[in-house]
C-alpha cells in the first residue's frame, strides 16, 4: 500500500511536469469544469495536430463559471479568445459588447439552416426574432428522464399497476402517466421512491424542473418580444404544470429539498426512485456499470406531452462566442469555421459532445449510438429556454423566491404564487424601461 | 494545570478523560467519513445505506491527479491490459485519461501545480502575517501610541466588510498593478487578511507577558530590540504558534478570492477540490481524496507546534 | 484604554544604546498600518462610490449617480430585515455553541491527559478543512438516504436539511462542529495562565469549585476568550460557503448569501455595495460593544 501510494506520486508528478509545449499559436476558449468540457478538449487536440494552433479548454468549477466570465468581461481582460456560455448569457453579454457580433459569419455558413432550428434561436440569436447572432450552438441540452426499466417491465408490477390505474405500465405518454407512475412506484417503507425532480433553488434547477411542466401543460413565462406576462405567466395552463410539479414533488425520496444534477443521478444509480429528470449531459454516467450499478436496466425517454398534447423540455446548453477582447479573434473565427464543419461535428458527436448540428442529429448513426440520443434527437427540437434578458437573474431570484416555498412547502396555491410572480416581473421589466 | 490529589479528584479527572473521547469520536466521525470516502470504489461512496466496510482502492487518487472523461461502456480487455495500473483504476472508475492526441501523453488535472502553489502562497503569507503582527502588536502593547484604540478597531475592521463586495475591485485593483494571477498577489491577499487577526490575538498574548522581565533585562544592559528578540519572543511563542496555526488555516482553505484572482499560474487547490462535483455523478471520491491530502500539511503543521500550542501563555505568575 | 499594566515610559538608558523606544514604535507599527490602508483604501472608496450609483458590473453601461436610493430600497425591501434576523439568529446560536463546545473541551483538557497533544491536534482538525468541502459532506451526512448521521444515530429518514426550521440549526451546527476548536484552542492558552497560586489559595479558602470557576477561571480567561468572540462573531456574520452548498431554504438565507446573489448572480454591483454598507455598519457596532467589554475584561 505505500509502495503503491508513492508510485503514485510519482506517476502523479511525472503527468504534471509534462505540461504542454509552447507554440506559436495559441487559442484558450473559457468554460465550465464537467465532462463535455473534457470532450472539447479531446476534440481541439485534433484541431491542433491538424492547423499547429495549440487550443486550450480552461475550466472553472460550474457555481464559479458565470462570475468568473463576466468579471474578466468587465475588465476587457484578453484571457479567454471563446467562450461557452450559458444561453441566458446572451442578453447581457450582447448588449454590453462582451461578445463579437457573429451574425455575419452565420449567415455566410448558413447555419440558419445547418443547426437545430431551436438551437439556433435560443443559443444563438439576441434579441428574440432580431436575426442577430451572437454564438454559435456548441453543446447542445436539455432535460430528460431516465427510469428504471426492470421495476417498469416486472409482470407483477405490470399487472397491479394496470389494475389501479387501468392502462399499461409503460414509458410514460404524458404527464399525467409521468404522475400515476411515480405514485405507484412511491413506496417509502420499501426505500423506493417514485420520482426524482430538480429542486435546487440557488440558481437555475428548481425553474429548470419546473419549466419542462409548465411548457408542456401549454404555459410559458411571457412573451419574450413584448415583455408581456400577465396572462401568459399565470395562464391556466401555467398554473397546472406547476401544480403537477408540486404533486411530483409528494413523490420523490426524503430530503429532496436541494436537489440538481447530482442527485438525480443518484437517484438512478442507489436505486431510490423509479424516474429521474436530468439534462442529458449527464446520461452518460448511467449507462456505463463502473459507475451505474443499474445501468443494465436503465432507460431513457424524452419529456412527455401536456394534456393538451404539446411537448417541450427546458433547455440547458451553451453555444460558443467570441470574446470582444481577444487578442486572436481572426484565428478564432478561423477555429469556429473548423467547428462548424460536418465531420468536426460528428466527430464531436462520437467523442460524447452534444452536436446542435441537424444532419448529424438526424443521422441514424447517431441516433442509435447510445441508450439516450434518440430521446436527445427529439427533443432538441422541441425545447423552450428561460429568459435571456440581461436582469435574467433577477427574474430568476424572483421566481426561486415564489416558487420554492410551494413545491417544497406546499405555501400557498399554485395561482397565487403565479400572480404574484407575475407582478415582481412586471416591476422588474418597468424598472429596466422594457413595459411602461 | 490542577494536580490530581484526593480520590474524588482521580475520578472526576477520569471522567473528564471519557469525556474527552466521547467529544473525539463526535469531532472526527466527518473527518473519518472523508477519509474513508478518499479509499472508496466511486460505487460505495453513495449508498443507503451507508458503506462502513469495503475494500479501500488508490483510484480516487490516481483520478484525482489527471483529467479525465466519462466512459459510456467499458474498455476492451486488451486496452485495459495493457494501461498502466494507474490507468486501470481509472478505468475501474469508468473513466478514461483524457491524453494529448500528439503525444500520447496524459493531462494532468493541475492538482499538483496547485498544491504546490497552496504551500508557496500560504507558508510566505503565514510568515509575513505573524511576523507583521507580532512586532505590531508589541508595539501597540508596549508603546504609547496616539489614537491607539481607533489604530486598533481600524486594524479589526479591515475584516468586517464582506468581501465578496471587494472583490470587484481588488479585481480591477490587481489587474492594473499586473498582480493578477501571481504567487506575490496571493501572498499580498492573504497577509492583509490575516494581518488584522494576528495583530489582535498577538496583542493579548503579549499584554500577558509580564513587563517587569522586559525592565529587568533593561537594566541588565539589553537593548530595547535586544530585549524583545530574547525575552518577549520566547514567551509569546504560544501565541506565535496559535496565531501562525490560525493564518496557515485561513489561507490555505481561502476559496473565493484563489478563484477570482488568479487562473492556469497561481491558482490555489482549494477551487479544484469541489470542482469534482461536475461529470455526471459527483465523485465524491475525488473529492474526498483532494480534500483529505490537502488536509495532511495543516494537521502536521499543527502537529509540530502543538508543544508551543500547548504550553499555555508566558509564566503567567505575575498577575495580580 | 484602561490598562491596568502600566506605560512603560520611554527609558533613557536603553535608547542610549540602541535605538529609541519612539522608533522601534514606528518601525514596528506604521507599516502594518501602512500596508492595510494601502491595500484597502481603492475597494474601499470603489465600493463605496458604487454604492451611490446603480452600476452593474456585468454591463459596459457607466454607473449613474442615485444618490441614496440604493439604501433606501434596501431599507424598504422586507427580505432584507428577513436575512438581517435570520443571520442574527444564526450567530447567536453558532457562536454560543462554540463558546459552550469550545470552552467546554479546552476546561476539560486543562488537566494531566495522556496523548494531550495528539488529541488536542486530532480536535482541531474540523477547522482545517475548506468551507466548500465541509459543506459537501455535510450534506452527504444529513442526507436521509445515503448520510451516517441518521443511520448511526438511528434517527430513520429525518429531514436536516428539507425542514424549513430545522435547516438553519442544521447549518449552525456544521459551522460549530467547524469553528469549536478555535475557541478551544484559545481557550486552552488563556487557561494554562491561570496562576496555580490561585487555586491553591482558594482550596485553603475551601471555595467552591463553581467559586473557583466564576471568580477564578473565567475572570483570568475572559480577556483571551473574548478575542475568540470578536473573530467568530466577524467570521459568522460572513458565513457563506458552508451554508449555501448546504441549504437554500429561504429560512436559511443568510446576509452574506443574498448579499452574494445581489452582486454575482443578479450582478446589481451598486445595490450589493451599498447592502455591504449597512452590514458593515451593524458589524462595526456590534464588535464597538464587544470591544468595551473586552477592555473591561483586561481592567479586571
Amino acid at each position: 500500500m505505500h509502495r503503491s501510494y508513492y508510485r503514485l506520486l510519482t506517476g502523479a508528478a511525472a503527468i504534471a511536469l509534462s505540461a504542454s509545449a509552447a507554440s506559436s499559436q495559441e487559442l484558450t476558449i473559457f468554460w465550465a469544469e464537467w465532462d463535455p468540457a473534457n470532450y472539447l478538449q479531446e476534440l481541439v487536440n485534433e484541431y491542433e495536430a491538424e492547423t499547429g494552433v495549440v487550443v486550450t479548454v480552461e475550466t472553472t468549477p460550474w457555481q464559479d463559471f458565470q462570475t468568473k466570465a463576466f468579471t474578466e468581461f468587465n475588465a476587457k481582460g484578453s484571457a479567454y479568445d471563446m467562450i461557452v456560455g450559458d444561453s441566458q448569457w446572451l442578453g447581457a453579454a450582447s448588449e454590453a459588447g462582451h461578445y463579437v457580433d457573429l451574425t455575419q459569419f452565420f449567415n455566410d455558413n448558413k447555419l440558419g439552416e445547418i443547426m437545430a432550428p431551436a438551437t439556433v434561436k435560443y443559443y444563438a440569436e439576441y434579441p428574440g426574432n432580431s436575426g442577430k447572432y451572437w454564438a454559435v450552438p456548441a453543446e447542445g441540452d436539455a432535460v430528460g428522464w431516465s427510469y428504471r426499466k426492470d421495476w417498469f417491465e416486472d409482470p407483477a408490477e405490470m399487472a397491479a399497476f394496470k389494475e389501479k390505474y387501468g392502462y399499461d405500465l409503460a414509458v410514460p405518454q404524458d404527464w399525467n402517466q409521468l404522475i400515476d407512475i411515480a405514485e405507484f412506484f412511491h413506496r417509502p417503507d420499501q426505500n423506493r421512491y417514485g420520482i426524482a425532480i430538480y429542486t435546487d433553488n440557488s440558481y437555475d434547477g428548481l425553474i429548470m424542473g419546473v419549466e419542462n411542466a409548465l411548457f408542456s401543460y401549454g404555459g410559458n413565462l411571457g412573451d419574450y418580444e413584448t415583455y408581456q406576462v400577465d396572462g401568459i405567466l399565470n395562464s391556466p395552463e401555467s398554473i397546472a404544470g406547476l401544480e403537477a410539479y408540486r404533486k411530483l414533488y409528494g413523490f420523490t425520496p426524503p430530503g429532496w429539498s436541494k436537489t440538481f444534477f447530482v442527485e438525480n443521478n443518484q437517484a438512478i444509480t442507489e436505486g431510490l426512485a423509479a424516474m429521474s429528470m436530468n439534462y442529458f449531459a449527464f446520461f452518460p454516467a448511467l449507462v456505463n456499470p463502473a459507475t451505474n450499478p443499474n445501468a443494465e436496466v436503465t432507460g431513457f425517454f424524452a419529456n412527455p406531452k401536456g394534456p393538451n398534447g404539446e411537448q417541450f423540455a427546458a433547455l440547458g446548453g451553451q453555444g460558443i462566442s467570441i470574446v470582444s477582447y481577444s487578442e486572436n479573434q481572426e484565428e478564432a473565427f478561423k477555429f469556429l469555421e473548423w467547428f462548424i464543419k460536418e465531420e468536426t461535428q460528428k466527430r464531436w458527436a462520437e467523442l460524447g459532445g452534444y452536436t446542435a448540428h441537424a444532419a448529424t442529429l438526424e443521422s441514424e448513426e447517431f441516433r442509435n449510438a447510445t441508450p439516450y440520443n434518440e430521446a436527445f434527437y427529439q427533443t432538441m427540437f422541441m425545447v423552450k429556454d428561460f429568459w435571456a434578458v440581461p436582469e435574467y437573474a433577477e427574474l430568476l431570484t424572483a421566481a426561486n423566491a415564489r416558487i420554492y416555498p410551494y413545491i417544497v412547502g406546499g405555501e400557498g396555491t399554485a395561482k397565487e404564487v403565479l400572480d404574484a410572480l407575475t407582478a415582481d416581473w412586471e416591476e422588474t421589466f418597468r424598472k429596466y424601461g422594457r413595459i411602461q | 494545570m490542577a494536580e490530581v490529589k484526593t480520590k474524588g479528584e482521580v475520578i472526576f479527572n477520569r471522567a473528564a478523560i471519557v469525556a474527552v473521547l466521547i467529544a473525539l469520536v463526535i469531532m472526527l466521525t466527518p473527518i473519518f467519513w472523508i477519509g474513508a470516502t478518499a479509499f472508496k470504489p466511486r460505487n460505495l461512496a453513495t449508498t443507503a445505506p451507508p458503506t462502513v466496510f469495503f475494500e479501500p482502492t488508490l483510484s480516487p487518487f490516481a483520478k484525482l491527479f489527471t483529467k479525465r472523461s466519462q466512459l459510456r461502456e467499458p474498455v476492451d480487455e486488451a486496452t485495459y491490459a495493457a494501461a498502466p495500473w494507474w490507468e486501470q483504476l481509472i478505468y475501474d472508475g469508468g473513466e478514461s485519461v483524457v491524453r494529448n492526441k500528439k503525444t500520447g501523453e496524459a493531462t494532468s488535472s493541475g492538482y499538483g501545480n496547485r498544491y504546490m502553489n497552496s504551500l508557496i502562497v500560504s507558508i510566505i503569507s503565514t510568515f509575513l502575517a505573524v511576523s507583521m503582527g507580532t512586532i505590531t502588536a508589541y508595539g501597540f502593547s508596549r508603546f504609547r501610541v496616539p489614537g491607539e484604540q481607533d489604530w486598533l478597531f481600524f486594524i479589526l475592521s479591515t475584516r468586517m466588510l464582506p468581501p465578496i463586495v471587494v472583490a470587484i475591485p481588488m479585481f480591477l485593483m490587481y489587474r492594473a498593478v499586473g498582480l493578477y494571477d501571481t504567487h506575490v498577489g496571493l501572498i499580498i491577499l492573504y497577509t492583509a487578511f490575516n494581518l488584522s487577526f494576528a495583530v489582535w490575538i498577538m496583542k493579548g498574548f503579549i499584554d500577558e507577558i509580564p513587563r517587569e522581565y522586559e525592565e529587568a533585562a533593561l537594566v541588565d544592559g539589553y537593548t530595547r530590540l535586544q530585549a524583545f528578540r530574547k525575552i518577549v519572543l520566547p514567551e509569546a511563542l504560544t501565541g506565535i504558534a496559535a496565531t501562525a496555526v490560525f493564518c496557515f488555516i485561513t489561507a490555505w482553505n481561502e476559496y473565493a478570492f484563489a478563484l477570482m484572482m488568479t487562473s492556469r499560474n497561481a491558482q490555489t487547490a482549494p477551487p479544484y477540490i469541489p470542482s469534482q462535483v461536475g461529470s455526471g455523478l459527483s465523485d465524491w471520491t475525488v473529492i474526498a481524496s483532494g480534500a483529505f491530502l490537502f488536509l495532511l500539511p495543516v494537521a502536521i503543521f499543527t502537529f509540530l507546534l502543538r508543544n508551543h500550542l500547548l504550553r499555555g501563555m508566558s509564566f503567567g505568575a505575575i498577575r495580580k | 484604554m484602561a490598562d491596568v499594566m502600566t506605560r512603560l515610559e520611554p527609558d533613557t538608558r536603553a535608547a542610549a544604546r540602541g535605538l529609541s523606544d519612539l522608533s522601534i514604535r514606528n518601525l514596528f507599527i506604521i507599516p502594518t498600518i501602512a500596508f492595510l490602508i494601502i491595500f484597502n483604501v481603492f475597494p474601499l472608496i470603489y465600493s463605496l462610490y458604487t454604492a451611490f450609483t446603480d452600476y452593474r458590473a456585468s454591463t459596459s453601461a457607466p454607473a449613474n449617480w442615485i444618490g441614496l436610493g440604493n439604501f433606501r430600497e434596501l431599507l424598504n425591501d422586507p427580505n432584507i430585515w428577513r436575512n438581517f434576523t435570520i443571520t442574527a439568529k444564526y450567530v447567536v446560536i453558532s457562536v454560543t455553541g462554540q463558546v459552550f463546545v469550545g470552552f467546554g473541551l479546552a476546561m476539560l483538557l486543562n488537566r494531566p491527559i495522556p496523548l494531550k497533544g495528539l488529541i488536542t491536534t486530532l480536535l482541531l482538525l474540523p477547522m482545517m478543512l475548506s468551507p466548500a468541502v465541509v459543506g459537501l459532506f455535510w450534506k452527504l451526512l444529513y442526507d436521509p438516504s445515503f448520510g451516517i448521521i441518521n443511520f448511526f444515530l438511528g434517527l430513520g429518514k429525518f429531514e436536516w436539511l428539507a425542514d424549513p426550521q430545522m435547516a438553519l440549526w442544521a447549518v449552525a451546527i456544521v459551522d460549530i462542529w467547524m469553528w469549536s476548536p478555535f475557541v478551544m484552542l484559545l481557550s486552552l492558552a488563556g487557561l494554562s495562565a491561570v496562576p496555580k497560586h490561585l487555586y491553591e489559595a482558594a482550596e485553603i479558602d475551601r471555595a467552591g469549585p463553581f467559586y473557583t470557576f466564576f471568580r477564578i477561571t473565567l475572570p483570568l480567561v475572559a480577556p483571551i476568550l473574548m478575542i475568540a468572540i470578536i473573530f467568530r462573531t466577524m467570521e459568522a456574520f460572513k458565513t457563506f460557503d458552508h451554508a449555501y452548498i448546504l441549504s437554500t431554504q429561504p429560512t436559511t438565507e443568510l446576509i452574506a448569501i443574498r448579499l452574494y446573489k445581489m452582486a454575482f448572480l443578479e450582478w446589481q454591483t451598486g445595490m450589493s455595495s451599498a447592502f455591504a454598507y449597512i452590514v458593515l455598519i451593524v458589524v462595526v457596532a456590534i464588535t464597538n460593544i464587544y470591544v468595551k467589554y473586552l477592555n473591561k475584561a483586561k481592567a479586571r
